[in-house]
């Protein structure tokens, strides 16, 4: 069984069904990729896969390790070793970064975490995601621009240690230098931690620098085509038009 | 606006208050005459109400006064009730008074700070002790006559604090005033008078506590601080009358800061059945300049009616207004903010914000910020956010593994935090959060509930 199996899943928000029977599976040292054009359900599985209040499944299920988390709450699937790197993270006013990564540490932990284990380990992810010290006493994602925000976002990743990450379009919104940190921070935990990824991205540039196992192309609510990096190659000749053409007609 | 026709006893007004701006009764009088002014005042005032338009009523009309007593206590360890032990922090200090009911219970002083002219005893001994200075400070500001509470206060106060830092002194540790309320059927009216001689810097810390009863109780106070030229002070206020009693809480506070002094003032409103405050910080000769900061959280069936000025009397002066509340339960708080800057008193900049944070889809926070200005060149401005918790931070914190609880905690926290760390003092912060947490903790069912509701 994969760490993670998604099957069947629907779901919808507020009376409108977005996904519509997405199967995917996703193994611990597996790097994968979600591409499809805007609106075609790929931040509704992402958050689905956490568990935000808002999304309602009506059919089918998400399996953990597992366990069935379809009805889990959000902090039980974190605790459970599941991340989401949000497309848009909010700010947390009057919590520093530093303060926040020692509570959500501390939430998966009998024991509170030392203080010197703490900061060896902010130290280590700091380094990997080339910010400023001072970044770890601003408060969360406050005031941030939109490559530090991003960036928050790694840095949680690489302290929280999840099983298996998904990126919600990281890489919109940033520069090529962001970029390319974002992604080289998210190649060593891969290639360190073994851990697994399901990179969700509407253009084809951070696979440039991650390179995924398993391809897959989201339409309209469901995972129309699969393969390995060739389909990305594809996306950049053909677009997404193409791709509609071909398996969205019917719809 | 003068040819509508307003029915005689229903009119009411956008804003309720008014600054106290101008003499107090004092002014050199006896206190025996001033006591007997306030009460005759006390005695033919009704108990108050206070109505604004927009559907806003402050009543302490089932307030059984007549029931209620001053009680009088022997000085000693064995008087301090045990919430001020459970609730002020174990630090260094400057001085600690207690206050018990109607009477003052303990006094301590640093032998130190008491050969160098402070000078910290209760009110009453101040008026014996101290007559020239008693008399020309006391009630300098305030007056005894716009409600009945406020009268019985100046007609009736006993025990009471006196403080007084010589010129030229700084003293890092604060002086602690410790007002307590033991037992149902109390009636306390207390009474603070603080002067900071030139150039004095110090820390003030009053704490405001009740063991916990049920029944009536009041607490009636009347507190005033003068700050001379160039003298500083950082006065907080914790005011917490344990959840559950049914005390209420009439209150008169005026800060005067004076040439090139400098004031931040910090109460923080923790709980009462029914809290009443004027508060007013008032810049009173050039140069001074103030911070006034503030929190409130309101729980349960509490009432809240905070009335906050600040007050300019002349320029160049500098004010910066800043009030975070939150509101759960079945609670209602509002908060009246005014600038008010006066004739003359150019080159005054100001700025008032008030920010709330509604918890339970029962409470109601009402936020009136007013600015009344008599200057030309001076600039005023308010602004302020009603927010309410967001369910996209939560889900965000839950998706790093805080559960809900937790999540909504560090919101709350957060909320308030730009706040609480400006009191720049660890225990006192320390005392500050732990309250909060202690509210939020209590308050989790409607927490639930608002989530639900929407």
């Amino acid at each position: 069984m994969a760490d993670l199996e998604i099957r069947n899943l629907h779901v919808r928000i507020e009376e409108r069904e977005i996904l519509r029977g997405v199967d995917l599976t996703i193994d611990r040292g597996e790097v994968h990729a979600l591409m499809g054009p805007n609106g075609s359900g790929k931040s509704t599985l992402a958050n689905t896969l956490l568990g935000h209040p808002s999304y309602e499944v009506t059919e089918g299920s998400i399996v953990f390790k597992g366990e069935d988390i379809t009805e889990a709450e959000a902090h039980e699937r974190a605790k459970a070793g599941l991340f989401l790197a949000f497309q848009y993270p909010v700010a947390i006013p009057g919590v520093s970064v530093a303060n926040f990564l020692r509570m959500a540490i501390n939430a998966k932990r009998e024991d509170p975490i030392q203080v010197k284990e703490f900061r060896e380990q902010l130290r280590h992810a700091i380094e990997l995601l080339d910010v400023d010290r001072s970044f770890t006493s601003r408060h969360l994602n406050d005031g941030f621009s939109g490559g530090e925000k991003k960036r928050a976002e790694i840095l949680q990743m690489a302290m929280l240690k999840p099983d298996i990450a998904i990126l919600d379009e990281t890489d919109s919104g940033l520069d090529i230098d962001a970029l390319r940190t974002v992604a080289e921070g998210v190649d060593k935990l891969h290639s360190e931690q073994g851990l697994g990824a399901l990179i969700i991205t509407h253009y084809q540039r951070i696979l440039h620098y991650i390179k995924p196992q398993f391809v897959h192309i989201m339409l309209d609510g469901r995972i129309v085509l699969e393969g390995g990096v060739e389909l990305v190659e594809r996306l950049e000749r053909e677009g997404y038009d193409e791709i509609r053409r071909e398996f969205g007609a019917h719809v | 606006m003068s040819d509508i026709a307003v029915k005689p006893g229903r009119h009411r007004e956008a804003t309720l208050y008014h600054a106290l701006h101008g003499a107090g009764a004092g002014d050199g009088r006896p206190l025996a005459q001033l006591r007997e002014a306030a009460l005759a005042a006390y005695e033919s005032l009704p108990l108050p109400v206070w109505r604004r338009s927009g559907f806003w009523t402050t009543s302490l009309q089932s307030l059984d006064l007549d029931a209620l007593e001053v009680r009088h206590h022997s000085p000693g360890p064995q008087a301090i009730p045990a919430v001020v032990g459970e609730t002020l922090p174990d630090r260094e200090r400057a001085g600690r008074i207690v206050q018990l009911d109607g009477s003052v219970v303990h006094v301590e002083l640093s032998p130190e700070l008491a050969e160098r002219g402070v000078i910290l005893c209760s009110l009453e001994d101040a008026a014996r002790e101290h007559p020239e200075l008693f008399t020309r400070w006391y009630s300098k500001r305030l007056v005894y006559e716009r409600h009945k509470l406020e009268a019985a206060n100046a007609a009736f106060w006993s025990g009471g604090v006196f403080l007084h830092v010589p010129a030229g002194l700084a003293i890092a540790e604060p002086f602690e005033i410790v007002y307590t309320i033991g037992e149902a059927g109390t009636a306390q009216y207390g009474r603070t008078l603080i002067v900071g001689e030139p150039a004095a810097d110090f820390r003030v810390h009053e704490y405001d506590l009740a063991e916990n009863f049920a029944g009536q109780a009041l607490h009636a106070n009347a507190f005033e601080l003068y700050l001379q030229d160039g003298a500083r002070c950082r006065l907080a206020q914790v005011q917490d009358w344990s959840a559950g009693t049914e005390i209420f809480d009439a209150s008169t506070r005026f800060v005067g800061v004076g040439r090139d002094a400098h004031c931040h003032w910090l109460p923080a409103l923790l709980g009462g059945h029914l809290v009443h405050q004027h508060l007013e910080l008032a810049v009173s000769e050039p140069g001074g300049d103030m911070a006034f900061r503030g929190i409130f959280f309101a729980e349960a069936q509490e009432l809240l009616d905070v009335f906050a000025v600040d007050l300019h009397e002349t320029g160049p002066s500098g004010g910066d207004v800043h009030w975070r509340g939150a509101a759960t339960g079945q609670s209602r708080a509002s908060f009246e903010g005014l600038i008010q800057i006066d004739p003359g008193a150019q080159q005054t900049h100001t700025y008032l914000q008030i920010h709330s944070l509604m918890l339970s889809p029962k409470a109601r926070i009402d936020a009136i910020p007013s600015v009344l200005v008599s200057a030309d060149d001076v600039s005023a401005s308010h602004g302020g956010t009603v927010g309410e918790l967001d369910e996209d931070v939560i889900f965000y914190m839950q998706s790093r593994g805080l559960d809900r609880a937790s999540a909504v905690r560090v919101i709350v926290e957060g909320f308030f935090e730009p706040l609480v760390s400006q009191l720049q003092d660890e225990p006192l912060e320390e005392v500050v959060r732990a309250k909060l947490a202690a509210k939020l903790a209590r308050a989790g069912d409607f927490i639930e509930e608002y989530a639900k509701s929407r």
